[in-house]
């Protein structure tokens, strides 16, 4: 008789290989025991195609139902979720599917997975009170650049080759024409969400670089220099003023 | 383990709340007797939980977990249960359940609820993962007897007496899911009414109804295996089951379990009336002194 370790490795294998070989024996239950493991088997992978079908619409949306699903039964297997909270799975899936063959016919697919992770998770969050410029006073300009600041949990950035918030929004209206081009574009993105609502917003590659670099906890005047380095001109005294001008700021955190 | 909640046990059925719901209940406040939620759908989910936690203020709440895993050899989770914790410590639950299964293992989430092997191997495991939990929550853990369509030939005892000794071991409470009860039987050819009889009466704190999916039997055509789909009107056979568990157990906390293909939520409710109704004909004088008699 295996021990209760050897009894679930088997069954482990049976739901996420497919190889009931060595666990089949173990069973009981109906006149092929192996025959109601499948419902195990299959509720494993349907249930999390299901997740994942619900978390990138407009992937699936701009590569259709058969073709994700096929997608995504591989993904199931070969990256199984880490913990028992779904809405934190999958966010390796954009990696994954723009490495699946035929992908490189579409290139934008990998950016297109990833808006949809983000602007899932980015509508998950909940707002806090914003700061108004007026939490700095007080504080001397010098130490300014030491400062850092919280932003709004429902904040993510991302880059893309490709003009990606142009195929969500056709995505989201629901009337894409019969026949689009998608043309390479380079675009630095701001999704602000919050309470199951999302925006998109494209932002000049300077503060994109300035506000990514804030909200994953750079110092003002680290972020600041990242954006001076892809613009000298980069304003960063505005910038900053406008983080607290359009709510985004939640508290501001003085150096140790 | 110490604590208790400080929100009453409701006495009316109540209803599973699933996310796509949750913000009508959220807005028009329906007349649901309790809610039963999932932690893991709330924990990830600071919109969901913001809501969640107003509803609080105003319903007796079940935390009924499905990623506790308390059958893994891996061990609890001690991460995710702290991330349960957090939650309880928030909406104060009357109650928290989980599952008699497993669903991880070497760090792979199986999002179902996996067989165990009845023996003694798994019932030491089981009752040193239960006082880890309730130790953890800081208060009783319900656990609920599960859908069944497989077992395992190496099982010395039946589920009953599993259950039965967890109990004795651990001090956990039951959760007797009455539809389990039926599929489980169904499937696995055992007298439903001798399962109720078994189990400790004293520990059931709470009862579970849900619909199931009928489907033919790959391994033998000329069969039905029923599936717990949760996804279906409650059967027939169930609410029958339901009465007979009420006259064992007495009145107890029923939750209406609808997870898949949701209906609208006024349908949840009628099925929730459906069970008050039951209660009030199996506790009615009259009945009372039929079964005296």
């Amino acid at each position: 008789m295996p021990s209760l370790a050897e009894t679930q490795a088997r069954l482990s294998a049976a739901i996420l290989k497919g190889d009931a070989a060595a666990v089949a024996p173990l069973l009981v239950g109906g006149r092929d025991p192996r025959a109601r493991l499948v419902i195990h088997q299959r509720h494993y992978e349907a249930s999390l195609v299901t997740a994942l079908t619900t978390k990138f619409p407009a992937t699936v949306w701009l590569i259709g139902d058969a073709l994700f699903t096929v997608a995504a039964r591989a993904f199931v297997r070969r990256h199984p979720p880490a913990a028992p909270c779904i809405a934190e799975y999958a966010e390796d899936f954009p990696g994954f599917i723009a490495a699946w063959p035929g992908a490189d016919r579409a290139p934008y697919l990998g950016a297109v997975a990833s808006a949809d992770w983000l602007l899932g998770q980015a509508a998950l969050a909940v707002d806090l009170p914003p700061l108004s410029i007026q939490a700095l006073a007080g504080i001397e300009a010098e130490m300014l650049p030491d400062l850092e600041l919280s932003l709004q949990m429902g904040l993510r950035y991302m880059h893309a080759d490709w003009p990606v918030d142009e195929l969500v929004k056709l995505h989201l209206d629901g009337n894409a024409p019969e026949r689009y081009v998608l043309d390479p574009e380079e675009v630095w993105l701001e999704i602000r969400g919050v309470r199951g609502a999302f925006s998109l917003d494209r932002l000049a590659e300077p503060a994109y670089l300035f506000r990514r670099a804030v909200k994953s906890g750079s110092t003002i005047g680290a972020a600041a220099e990242a954006a001076l380095a892809a613009d000298p001109a980069f304003d960063a005294g505005a910038a900053l003023g406008l983080l607290f001008a359009v709510g985004l700021v939640t508290s501001v955190n003085l150096p140790a | 383990m110490t604590g208790t909640s400080l929100t009453p046990r409701p006495t009316r059925a109540g209803v599973g709340l699933r996310l796509p719901h949750l913000a009508e209940v959220e807005a028009t406040r329906p007349a649901a007797g309790w809610l039963e939620i999932h932690p893991e759908n709330f924990i990830a989910n600071p919109h969901a939980r913001e809501m969640l936690q107003a509803l609080a203020a105003d319903y007796p709440i079940s935390v009924h977990t499905v990623g506790v895993s308390i059958g893994s050899v891996g061990g609890i989770d001690q991460t995710h249960l702290k991330r349960v914790r957090a939650l309880v410590d928030l909406i104060d639950p009357f109650q928290v359940s989980g599952h008699l299964a497993w669903s991880t293992h070497e760090g792979d989430y199986f999002n179902d609820l996996l067989p165990l092997p009845y023996d003694e191997e798994t019932l030491r495991l089981l009752a040193t993962h239960i006082d880890e939990v309730q130790d953890g929550l800081g208060r009783a853990y319900f656990v609920e007897n599960p859908s069944s369509y497989v077992g395992f030939g190496q099982s010395t005892m039946t589920e009953v007496e599993f259950l039965s000794e967890l109990v004795r071991r651990t001090g956990c409470r039951l959760l007797c899911d009455v539809s389990n009860i039926h599929v489980s039987s169904t499937n696995m050819g055992y007298d439903p009414i001798a399962y109720i009889d078994g189990l400790p009466h004293d520990a059931i704190g709470e009862l579970h109804l849900g619909g199931f999916t009928i489907e033919a039997d790959e391994g033998d055509p000329t069969t039905d295996v029923l599936i717990d789909t949760h996804a279906a009107p409650i059967a027939e056979e169930a609410w029958g089951l339901y009465a007979y568990a009420l006259r064992r157990f007495g009145p107890k906390p029923t939750l209406i379990e609808w997870d898949n293909d949701l209906p609208p939520f006024a349908t949840l409710l009628g099925e929730a009336a459906r069970a008050d109704r039951i209660v009030a004909e199996v506790f009615a004088p009259e009945a009372r002194r039929a079964v005296a008699g």
